[in-house]
């Protein structure tokens, strides 16, 4: 109840804030007569948005399949690699080298390169998507998991708590506000990277609305793809709230807010 | 009925920093053992080199005729530390319930976590989170969660400490009724008269590393009373530790 209408109040602040920069950029293009091949005003984006919402939200289930299930592969990779990091120095030392030269390969680079190897459908999307979550996922699963309190490792060892026992009772509850925070910053980064995927080849989805418009200078359509995408955006991010604050009740911080 | 705890010649310490030197110390099944010492003596290591968190670097510790790991694994040691340190993201009853969920082995009939519940006094509050107990509270749920798997050797560091006065006379008073009479516990703490007040005999360490320097039997009647402190054979115990502290 109580978090629901958190997170509402949350997009209502978040609305109110687009809304007051709409209105701002609505004068500006009128007063000065911006042409809308350079700045479109928002009348004729949210015009756009509204005739062509089919074709918008048509193209917005394929980017938002594209970066879930990015996000999905991404997660788990980074979940039972940092598991295993966890469990072993010589893994450690020999993983994170390699999740940081996953980390400083430049997306863009590497697109069309993905697209060669997993064809035009919606493989090469999710991979890229799936590669830019994996590192933010990595380390915070990492951290969280490590962070548990040797005291209470001890103290469940006393117990003649196995590894698999103290890891499953006590280091993944541990991680998990981590991995909360992690999937805040990965979730939006699995958007980006499934726009990215389209633009090196795609029949669908709203990267690939961005590159057309973008091409026939349709500048109208390209702002309301991006608009849309900043909406799915701040909704991803008041879903993954409302999820931990239902999850972490009991975490000092949720407790605080 | 023999003795539950035994350690012969044992030193122990982290890397080179020996902490506890040449300890031998022989624990009766059933006994409570109080250990004192200065701060940073070595009476946590005592404990851990007990549940065999510490290996000895000489000597050896036998819990039951068996090594503390063998021990651990047959959830025959119980531990209460300084701080509860409940998991936040469980409830009273399933904190109590911690030892029975991990190594789930043959675990005696005894008070199920429910019946621990309403043993501490907390029926009323069985599915409220660490957060919303006070400290008593929450020593009192480590204290259940530490005799739910009935344990035969009870360790304690300082249970106590972290408590207000008041809630500490209390759980103290409740502490031995908790135990029973059969359990073997050592209990670590700083306060020489809750020392002499608990236990069968109290055991000092002092010295850098620490050794044992001395053991003072304590002979008084039990059930003790709140009025016992008071009590000149009570007194002179004190001083008695207080003795081979200094």
């Amino acid at each position: 109840m109580n978090s629901a209408r958190r997170t509402i109040v949350d997009l209502l602040i978040a609305g109110a804030a687009m809304g007051v920069i709409a209105i701002a950029l609505e004068i500006w293009t009128a007063a000065f007569h911006v042409p809308g091949y350079l700045v479109p005003a928002p009348s004729a984006v949210g015009a756009r948005l509204v005739a062509d919402w089919a074709m918008f939200l048509r193209e917005a289930a394929v980017t938002i399949a594209e970066a879930s299930m990015g996000f999905l592969v991404g997660t788990t990779v980074a979940f039972a690699i940092a598991s295993a990091m966890v469990r072993s120095r010589v893994l450690e030392r020999t993983l994170f080298p390699l999740a940081i030269l996953v980390k400083l390969t430049p997306i863009v680079a590497v697109a069309p390169l993905f697209t060669l190897w997993f064809g035009f459908g919606s493989a090469p999307k999710v991979a890229i998507a799936a590669l830019i979550t994996f590192f933010p996922m990595v380390v915070n699963a990492f951290v969280g998991l490590r962070s548990a309190d040797p005291q209470e490792v001890a103290f469940l060892e006393t117990l003649g708590a196995t590894r698999t026992e103290v890891f499953r009772h006590l280091r993944v509850p541990n991680a998990l506000p981590y991995l909360f925070s992690g999937a805040r910053i990965s979730l939006n980064l699995a958007l980006i990277g499934a726009v990215i995927g389209e633009w090196t080849g795609a029949d669908h989805g709203l990267g690939r609305v961005i590159l057309v418009a973008n091409a026939n200078l349709d500048l109208a359509t390209l702002f309301a793809a991006v608009l849309l995408l900043a909406a799915i955006g701040i909704a991803a991010n008041a879903l993954v709230g409302t999820v931990e604050r239902r999850v972490l009740h009991w975490h000092p911080v949720e407790l605080a807010a | 009925m023999g003795n539950a705890i035994e350690i012969r010649g044992a030193s122990a310490g982290y890397g080179k920093t020996p902490v506890l030197e040449d300890i031998d110390l022989t624990i009766a099944t059933g006994e409570v053992l109080a250990v004192v010492g200065r701060s940073g003596t070595g009476k946590t290591t005592l404990l851990r080199l007990i549940a065999g968190a510490v290996i000895p670097q000489r000597g050896e510790v036998r819990l039951i005729g068996a090594d503390p790991a063998a021990a651990r694994r047959a959830k025959r040691i119980g531990f209460v530390g300084q701080n509860a340190a409940l998991h936040p993201w469980r409830t009273v009853v399933q904190n109590i319930r911690l030892p029975l969920d991990v190594n789930p082995a043959d675990v005696e009939d005894g008070p199920t976590p429910e019946e621990w519940v309403a043993r501490i006094g907390l029926a009323a509050a069985a599915n409220a989170y660490p957060h919303q107990l006070s400290g008593g509270m929450r020593q009192r749920v480590a204290l259940a969660r530490s005799l739910v798997a009935d344990p035969a050797i009870l360790l304690m560091d300082e249970p106590l400490s972290s408590l207000d006065e008041l809630t500490r006379d209390d759980l103290r008073l409740e502490l031995v009724d908790f135990w029973g009479a059969t359990r073997t516990v050592v209990y670590v703490t700083h306060d020489i008269e809750e020392a002499v007040w608990l236990a069968d005999r109290v055991a000092v360490l002092g010295g850098h590393p620490a050794r044992i320097a001395g053991i003072v039997p304590v002979a008084l009647e039990r059930p003790r009373t709140p009025a016992l402190r008071r009590d000149a054979r009570f007194l002179d115990l004190v001083d008695a530790v207080r003795g081979l502290l200094a």
